[in-house]
């Protein structure tokens, strides 16, 4: 007999089929009547095939391959042909930029006063004497 | 008769060089023995960077960096440690940098199992421990679901595990690799097997009511 500590500690070489046949036939006798080993054991199965298998993983099912190939060579040949592939950071970034740009057309459409022009050109003798006095009018004009 | 013999005898040579050997030829200028290094060294590479990575296109580059690194950093390898063991640290620090780079998303974990996927979680709640250990080598729906239990942990949780389980390393190894106190080597491992429970529980349940609904 063997206790829950040796039994989980027995789990990786029962996984890679190191155990001799007396210790192995030791640990599924202790999962057959201990539950709380048998849930370990069935939580440490999920895990296993990634963290303690040795060979190579299993090869993708024919049919799962060959949809992953299809979807790749489509996507490839939207972007040679310049169709537009839809890409989720893509669409992020642009969605980033839009917002950016909004922002600082809101900031600077609040920070600019309206009529700086109009002012430069009021108070600029040559453009007063080309474009005429009274066709710009100065903020404080406008203000009052 | 002595010619071939020779021949043969330099040909062999060649053939079993052992790493210390082609490092300096390169450090000579010998590049060309770098492609023999790298090929010796590949499959073990890809290896590790499957057991990060479930997509065969991110490991094949990861793989290729990692000897792109150990190229242009050969000058900085130092001969007292294997150069299998730099390689591995180089891959691993490459693999973890990735993980972090890349956000995980943990709703994933029990959304949309395919059919495969439930057939194995099935068997993994009601076959006995012989029969999933046998059902487990065929079935890729097993690794898949394995790499999706690992996604759901933080980078350096998943990166720990690896080390140990996979790699057989020991809390210093995985420290001087990581560049961690082996505290936080310690308390990462313990979190990490904590958390591939829980999920591990999730994943089951999941599959249960999958085959209920």
């Amino acid at each position: 007999m063997i206790n829950c500590f040796e039994a989980r500690q027995e789990f990786p070489a029962f996984w890679r089929r190191d155990l001799p046949a007396e210790r192995r036939a030791a640990l599924v006798s202790h999962l057959a009547g201990c539950a709380k080993c048998d849930r370990a054991f069935r939580n440490f199965a999920v895990g296993a095939p990634l963290l303690h298998s040795v060979g190579e993983p299993p090869e993708r099912p024919a049919a799962e391959r060959q949809s992953t190939r299809e979807a790749r060579a489509r996507r490839s040949a939207g972007v040679v042909r310049g169709e537009f592939v839809p890409r989720r950071g893509l669409a992020m970034s642009a969605a980033a930029m839009v917002l950016i740009a909004a922002s600082l057309a809101a900031y600077f459409s609040v920070t600019t006063p309206v009529d700086t022009l109009n002012d430069e050109l009021s108070n600029d003798p040559i453009a007063t004497q080309l474009l005429g006095s009274d066709l710009y009018t100065s903020s404080e004009d406008l203000a009052g | 008769m002595l010619g071939l013999a020779s021949s043969r005898k330099t040909a062999w040579r060649l053939a079993v060089r052992t790493d210390e050997e082609l490092i300096t030829e390169i450090l000579n200028g010998e590049t060309a023995a770098f492609s023999e290094l790298a090929a010796r060294h590949r499959p073990r590479v890809e290896r590790l960077c499957q057991r990060f990575f479930s997509d065969p296109e991110i490991t094949r580059d990861l793989a290729q960096e990692c000897f792109i690194r150990a190229y242009t950093a050969l000058a900085t390898y130092r001969r007292e440690m294997p150069f299998a063991g730099w390689l591995r640290a180089i891959a691993t620090n490459l693999c973890y940098d990735e993980l972090r780079r890349r956000r995980r998303r943990p709703e994933d974990l029990v959304a949309d199992f395919t059919a495969p996927a439930v057939q194995w979680m099935n068997l993994v709640n009601e076959a006995t421990p012989e029969e999933i250990v046998a059902a487990a080598e065929e079935r890729r729906e097993a690794y898949d679901l394995a790499h999706r239990l690992l996604d759901s942990l933080r980078a350096e949780d998943r990166t720990v595990l690896i080390l140990r389980d996979t790699e057989e390393l020991n809390v210093s190894e995985i420290a001087e690799i990581m560049g961690w106190s082996e505290a936080k080597v310690k308390i990462r491992a313990f979190r990490a097997r904590q958390a591939l429970r829980k999920q591990a529980d999730r994943m089951r349940a999941a599959g249960k009511r999958e085959r209920l609904s």
